[in-house]
């Protein structure tokens, strides 16, 4: 044989062993592709959502787009503007909170994160709202935007609007507060002898006594300024002007006390900060008196001695205390207590909530409550809200949702509670998970877990059905009957 | 809470002494200190006597607090010692005596413990095979601390551990290792008890491998399995835990204590960090592995309402002792103890239309490093008496099964 021929022959050897082997690898790969392909197709079938990951690319276009949404909002924030702007008048006279279709998202590298999402209700004056949900429905997220205080500039709102019937000094033509002055029988203002700051009275080049006019104080020894009332839709306030609101109109008692207090500074430091802060003209003496005043009237016992501690001497009782104390001093018309007592104790939540009660009747203020405890909110609120995944599914009086629940959600919330009462032997359990809040779907977002689904509920999102003058409902269920009147 | 308080409450007192002195029982249990030596020995004869005459006459202006804490210290150990030599229950599945359980919170410069922290301090229960055994207290109160030392994660400083008829609180870590199996625990926060770098698989498989539960080649079946029961599906199995959500991963924790077919569970607040529409997810599935399996739970809580609906018995815990304990029928029925019945009140009513009449406790839990004398919950206690200040109560059974300390019923 020459040597081409064997070659050709070892080829031919070779080749035959090089289709065996691509054969078996071909087999191998067919395998792993089914194998994969199965494991695919079960993710698919499952309840469960798919894990969905994205790539470099599509991320860096979500962000691109989400800066340009960003800072346009930003910029918004931070824009000077003339109060006609921002200033509006109320639906109803009665409320002190209208909060309509409210959009606040949260822009990420993953997509946009609607946590509210077309949340619309109201605070009547000198009543108690609860919000009700569970974690990430986007409950908190509504009170942060209400204070404008969600973290930029990931966090926004979107649109709609807030608004606030605000108490307002009423300005004079340089654009300063108006003093009350006291006035004597004959209506003439009373003058005072001017002093310094050590008390020494002040005398002018020729040796007489500076006269100032006497401003009227309140209790505290706060003095008073000439107000108005106004009403801001804080949707479009830029951030400077909500300094007037904040901790003044509408004061937030968090959750946490152990993190919300300044570890660094005392709690007297911390308090007259509210009162130098927003009440103009008053001195430090003015201040630690209002101080003190503020934390007798939370049932401290020690109110000296509280002032001149840090947080870390307190319990969390006590730092609770100091926090609604704190609140509570710069007289606001709306307080927004969001959790006050999931970092408490049971006994220690009885004391706050009877307090809470109590601060209600005395100021004649409102409160937003906000809480994922159903007894809370049955003993505390006038009105409920519930929200789920950034809506709100149902809205009533605390009777109409805690006897006459409609949503299956509520009704799955309020049995899957064990209660001191009840007997029963399992609990009802709502299945399945809170949806993945980036990208929700367009149908209703319960539908996965509600166990009275019916062919409507593939469709569009249901509609809010008014069930009674106060009680509305997010529910194909309930919106039927209305349908077919309609035909 | 009013202005002017006329009953200081525990709060006060503190803000008012600032660095409080040390209890007069602390300074008994340290015994041996050189300056107390040279002192009178408060078990004297003379003191002691001057003592009961006090407390019968009910004058307590010139009661000694020093000699009692001495001699409420002498009749424990005495109780102790008396009972240490009884046989176990032979029903019960884990019986605990006297549980002691004290941190050393301050070193004298030679290094010899001068204080303690009494996180658990004498207590006793009798736990059944297949039951469930609720704690409840507030935050600080030493029910977790109990949960671990049962489990021997603390080493007690004194009583006995029976688990199946045998003490083990003197075993080593080495005799507890066979034990370890039949003993397991589920704790509180789902999102830093799991292993971040491995898969459930992982996570589930390592103590069936570690324990040779079942032959190596049947480990991943049996893992399966187990993930069945719990409620997990099959292709979880090469996940990690951050793909999970609380109630999921909670799942997970169960089924790794349940992997080695233990016999006692210990479950450390395993619903408090999750939703209320996923908490009852889990306490279903507790119930439901119970039934099927037989457990015996330790459920350490304190939602009331949680405890109430899984237990069997209920034992109430303030400042490391046990208050009141029985079964959950006579308890809730017949409340004895002041403090649960506060306790009970102060559960909020999912209903607008009750208006409860709530007993509101006064000011906060005293600090478990300096416990107040007589009855630990004197400070806060709306019947507390001129006696409850001074004499610690007797920790006595008034109905069978159900235990109070209290002052309010009789002591004798």
């Amino acid at each position: 044989m020459s040597f081409p021929e064997k070659l050709k022959e070892i080829c031919k050897r070779c080749g035959e062993a090089c289709k065996k082997a691509w054969q078996a690898v071909c087999s191998f790969f067919k395998g792993l592709w089914e194998k994969l392909a199965a494991k695919f197709k079960k993710n698919k079938d499952g309840t469960e959502e798919k894990s969905h990951y994205l790539s470099g690319k599509e991320v860096r276009a979500i962000a691109k787009e989400n800066n340009r949404i960003m800072r346009r909002l930003e910029q918004r924030k931070k824009r000077k503007a003339p109060e006609s702007e921002f200033v509006t008048e109320m639906k109803d006279p009665q409320n002190i909170l209208e909060i309509e279709d409210l959009h606040s998202y949260f822009f990420t590298d993953q997509g946009v994160v609607k946590a509210v999402n077309g949340v619309s209700f109201e605070v009547p004056q000198g009543s108690t709202v609860g919000v009700v949900g569970e974690s990430g429905c986007g409950k908190s997220v509504t009170s942060l935007s209400v204070m404008q205080l969600l973290q930029g500039p990931q966090g926004q709102i979107y649109s709609g609007s807030i608004r606030f019937k605000s108490l307002d000094f009423k300005r004079g033509a340089d654009g300063k507060p108006i003093p009350i002055y006291v006035r004597d029988e004959k209506g003439e203002i009373v003058y005072d002898d001017a002093r310094d700051k050590k008390g020494n009275i002040r005398l002018d080049k020729d040796g007489h006594p500076i006269k100032e006019p006497r401003q009227q104080r309140d209790e505290y020894g706060t003095k008073q300024y000439e107000m108005e009332e106004k009403v801001f839709d804080i949707a479009q306030m830029p951030i400077k002007e909500m300094y007037r609101l904040r901790g003044r109109q509408i004061a937030m008692i968090f959750q946490e006390p152990m993190t919300s207090l300044n570890p660094v500074f005392t709690i007297g430091n911390q308090l007259d900060e509210v009162t130098l802060l927003h009440f103009p003209g008053s001195s430090k003496e003015d201040a630690k008196k209002r101080s003190i005043e503020m934390l007798n009237l939370v049932g401290i016992a020690m109110p000296e001695r509280v002032y001149k501690s840090y947080p870390h001497e307190l319990s969390g009782g006590m730092r609770q205390r100091v926090m609604i104390s704190m609140a509570l001093a710069g007289d606001p018309r709306l307080i927004i207590a969001d959790e006050p007592t999931t970092a408490l104790d049971v006994t220690i939540q009885a004391q706050i909530l009877d307090l809470l009660r109590d601060l209600k009747k005395r100021i004649n203020g409102s409160i937003l409550l906000i809480t994922h405890d159903l007894g809370i909110i049955a003993e505390m609120a006038d009105y409920v809200v519930v929200m789920y995944a950034g809506r709100i599914i149902e809205q009533g009086t605390a009777s109409e949702i805690f006897h006459n629940p409609m949503h299956p959600y509520t009704i799955g919330l309020q049995k899957s509670k064990p209660t001191m009462d009840s007997d029963s032997d399992t609990l009802f359990n709502i299945p399945g998970n809170v949806p993945n809040p980036i990208n929700m779907p367009d149908y209703c977002y319960f539908r996965e877990r509600c166990t009275r689904c019916t062919e409507r509920c593939h469709g569009e999102y249901p509609r809010m059905v008014q069930v009674s003058p106060t009680h509305k409902v997010a529910c194909h269920l309930y919106d039927q009957e209305g349908a077919d009147e309609k035909e | 809470m009013k202005k002017n308080d006329p009953h200081p409450s525990a709060e006060q007192e503190e803000l008012k002494d600032g660095a409080p002195a040390p209890a007069a029982e602390g300074a008994a249990a340290k015994g041996a200190a050189p300056e107390k030596k040279r002192k009178e020995d408060p078990l004297s004869e003379e003191r002691v006597r001057k003592n009961e005459e006090a407390l019968k006459k009910g004058d307590f202006s010139e009661f000694d607090d020093e000699t009692e804490a001495a001699l409420e210290q002498k009749r424990r150990n005495d109780r102790a010692e008396a009972d240490a030599s009884r046989e176990p229950d032979p029903e019960a599945l884990l019986e605990v005596r006297h549980l002691k359980k004290y941190f050393v919170i301050g070193k004298s410069f030679t290094g010899k413990p001068t204080q303690y922290l009494r996180a658990v301090d004498d207590v006793s229960f009798v736990l059944k095979a297949g039951q469930t055994l609720g704690i409840v207290g507030e935050s600080g109160c030493g029910k977790t601390t109990m949960g671990r030392t049962v489990l021997k994660l603390h080493q007690p400083t004194g009583g006995q551990i029976f688990f199946d008829g045998k003490d083990i609180a003197k075993y080593t870590p080495r005799q507890m290792r066979p034990l370890r199996t039949r003993i397991q625990i589920i704790f509180q926060d789902p999102y830093s008890s799991l292993p971040p770098r491995s898969t459930v698989g992982d996570i589930l498989s390592e103590p069936v491998k570690v324990h040779h539960i079942v032959p190596k080649s049947e480990v991943r079946d049996y893992v399966l399995q187990v993930m069945e029961h719990c409620g997990l599906r099959d292709y979880y199995y090469e996940r990690y835990p951050h793909e999970f959500s609380g109630g999921q991963r909670q799942r997970i924790c169960i089924a790794r204590a349940l992997s080695v077919k233990p016999q006692l569970v210990v479950c450390d607040e395993p619903v408090s960090a999750l939703d209320v529409s996923i908490q009852a997810q889990i306490i279903n599935l507790l119930k439901d592995l119970q039934k099927s399996m037989g457990f015996t739970y330790l459920f350490i809580s304190h939602d009331l309402s949680v405890v109430k609906h899984i237990s069997d018995q209920i034992g109430v815990m303030y400042l490391g002792s046990m208050m009141e304990f029985g079964d959950k029928k006579s308890i809730f029925s017949n409340p004895l103890h002041p403090y649960t019945q506060a306790l009970f009140s102060a559960v909020p009513n999912p209903n607008p239309d009750v208006k409860m009449n709530r007993i509101v406790l006064k000011g906060d839990i005293p600090s478990p490093a300096n416990p107040p004398m007589g009855c630990k919950f004197h400070t806060r206690c709306p019947h507390a008496m001129e006696i409850c200040k001074h004499v610690a109560p007797l920790y006595k059974e008034y109905e069978p099964g159900h235990f109070a300390a209290c002052h309010l019923y009789p002591q004798e």
